[in-house]
């Protein structure tokens, strides 16, 4: 076997990982608070690549965004302002959707607010189409990626923007474990994501965490959706498949834990570009199979998924 | 309702009502917790008792007027009437078995903004010993008697006027329920504490408390000082076994 090939391979697919990972740790964000899962995660990222593509454009805007035209600013935003302000309102997204949608249906049953979560995303997903078209867009580099910007490694590759990407995830991910370990509002959220009713004995204001909870995830998502917009091109189904490899990975890592959507994304991009790579019978094209096949392997043996709380009911 | 021996009123709950669906299961309750005193609910399984302090708290669908020191809190949610001074100890315990012992009194005292947490924490380490050498544990790794000792200090931790205790005997062995009702006590009598108490053992409870109401179907059947209930032979032949 070709080592540099594979070790080509490997790196090749962290880039993706990173990507999974991002995505998969918005996921478990929301999921570990309120036992939701956020269809619309992927789309309410898409959206906000997009609204950093309108920050980049200044004066003569590519791409006019219907209701947001007059919000474009006179000049372009360098990108890590543009990416900073596309975080900022996802965020904002984020907490408006959790208090006019999710909160006034507190007491419905979880399928009715799956319902919803996919009706925001049917939704995010024809606004964008309407304001800013279906075409997909070259949404510029964040970091360095043109031929020749890597490092090599023992003959192998290892471009700029894979580890700018990783970089910044797992700095995003020291800063959230430092919210959660060390602040107030990350004490509260780790008791409202362990049960609401205590969390309201206590004084937590429940929904108020629950919408930072979700500002939080569409942060994260926000950050997914823009750093891998260069890659992918921006269009409004960009992040569709994105989201179905980081299901995939927060269900291997276990829904409620942030390290496992971390190693579930790792897993997952891995997988998906070494497999077919070694197992001639399964072309690219079917590259999303050993993904399915691993995870449902895992769970078979571990059905918390492999760093998932299992919950213990005694009755 | 309650004689004219108490100089002011903790907690007083006027036709109160509560339900679980259809179900009525409180049917209009009048009762006053007066201040720094231990007050006792005492009554049989399915009586209501857990539900009156699950209604006080607004956990569950009510009507009715509660009223804490002055202030109507009938229709303030849960979270803010722990803001009001008001902490409940709910029945399996409301600790949150994932954090540690240290993060479940940290929480505790969410509420507060002071700077005398810490201090706080030092003084439950000092009376519940067993807690600060569990301090890093996780709350759920603890011992039933532990986890009891841990939800009354993180209930204590938000510095309550009134604290409400259900069944706090539930699943622990006599010893360390006598140790427990004993710290009850001295803490109600160094620092004037309102409690109330749900209980089902009712010769530790009228032992301890000053007043006390028994609920039969929803409604309160009987009231008096612990003494007067202790001598009352319907009390005496239902509840302590005479």
């Amino acid at each position: 076997m070709d080592l540099v090939l594979l070790l080509q391979r490997i790196f090749d697919a962290l880039f993706n990982s990173a990507i999974y990972s991002s995505l998969a740790l918005a996921l478990v964000i929301i999921f570990r608070s309120t036992g939701l899962l956020n269809f619309a995660q992927g789309e309410m990222a898409t959206f906000t690549a997009y609204i950093a593509f309108v920050l980049l454009s200044g004066p003569q805007p590519r791409l006019t965004g219907g209701g947001l035209a007059g919000l474009v600013p006179g000049v372009p935003f360098p990108i890590p302002l543009a990416i900073i302000g596309a975080v900022v309102c996802g965020m904002v997204g984020g907490a408006v959707t959790e208090r006019a949608l999710i909160r006034p249906l507190e007491r419905a049953p979880d399928l009715a607010l799956v319902n919803i979560t996919i009706g925001v995303l049917l939704a995010t997903n024809s606004l964008m189409g309407q304001w800013w078209g279906t075409g997909p867009r070259v949404f510029p580099a964040v970091f360095p990626s043109g031929a020749g910007q890597n490092f090599t490694i023992l003959g192998a590759r290892l471009r700029y923007s894979t580890i700018g990407v990783w970089a910044v995830l797992l700095a995003v991910l020291v800063l959230l474990i430092l919210l959660l370990r060390q602040t107030r509002t990350g004490l509260a959220f780790r008791a409202v994501s362990i049960s609401h009713a205590n969390a309201e004995l206590v004084g937590v204001r429940v929904g108020t965490t629950l919408m930072y909870g979700w500002a939080l995830a569409s942060g994260f998502g926000a950050l997914a959706a823009c750093l891998s917009a260069n890659s992918v091109l921006l269009e409004p189904n960009m992040m569709l498949r994105v989201l179905v490899y980081a299901f995939a990975a927060a269900t291997l890592g276990g829904l409620d834990s942030p390290k496992g959507a971390l190693i579930g994304g790792l897993i997952i991009g891995l997988s998906q570009t070494l497999i077919p790579a070694y197992v001639p019978f399964i072309g690219f094209e079917l590259s999303v199979l050993p993904a399915l096949l691993a995870m449902v392997a895992i769970l078979l043996v571990r059905p918390a998924g492999l760093y998932g709380t299992k919950r213990i009911e005694r009755v | 309702m309650v004689d004219d021996v108490f100089d002011e009123v903790g907690l007083k709950v006027e036709n109160l009502h509560a339900s679980y669906g259809a179900v009525e299961v409180l049917r209009g309750l009048d009762f006053e917790v007066p201040a720094k005193n231990v007050s006792v609910i005492l009554g049989a399984n399915g009586a209501g008792k857990t539900t009156t302090l699950r209604a006080i708290c607004n956990m569950c669908n009510t009507s009715g007027t509660v009223t804490l020191g002055d202030r109507d809190i009938s229709r303030t949610g849960t979270a803010e009437i722990v803001r009001q001074g008001m902490v409940h100890v709910p029945q399996g315990r409301g600790t949150f078995p994932e954090l540690s012992t240290m993060d479940n009194l940290m929480v505790g005292a969410y509420t507060r903004k002071d700077n005398e947490i810490k201090d706080d924490v030092d003084r439950w380490f000092e009376i519940f010993p067993v807690l600060g050498e569990r301090s890093s544990q996780m709350a759920g790794s603890l011992s039933g008697g532990e986890q009891q000792m841990l939800a009354v200090a993180r209930a204590l931790m938000a510095r309550p006027r009134l604290l409400l205790l259900d069944e706090p005997s539930l699943g622990l062995a006599p010893l360390i329920i006598e140790d427990l009702f004993d710290r009850f006590i001295t803490l109600n009598k160094e620092t004037g504490l309102t409690m109330l108490i749900v209980e089902q053992n009712a010769n530790l409870a009228l032992d301890m408390a000053d007043y006390a109401y028994v609920i039969e179907s929803g409604e309160i059947a009987l009231h008096g000082t612990s003494d007067q209930l202790k001598n009352d032979p319907a009390v005496q032949e239902a509840y302590l076994g005479a």
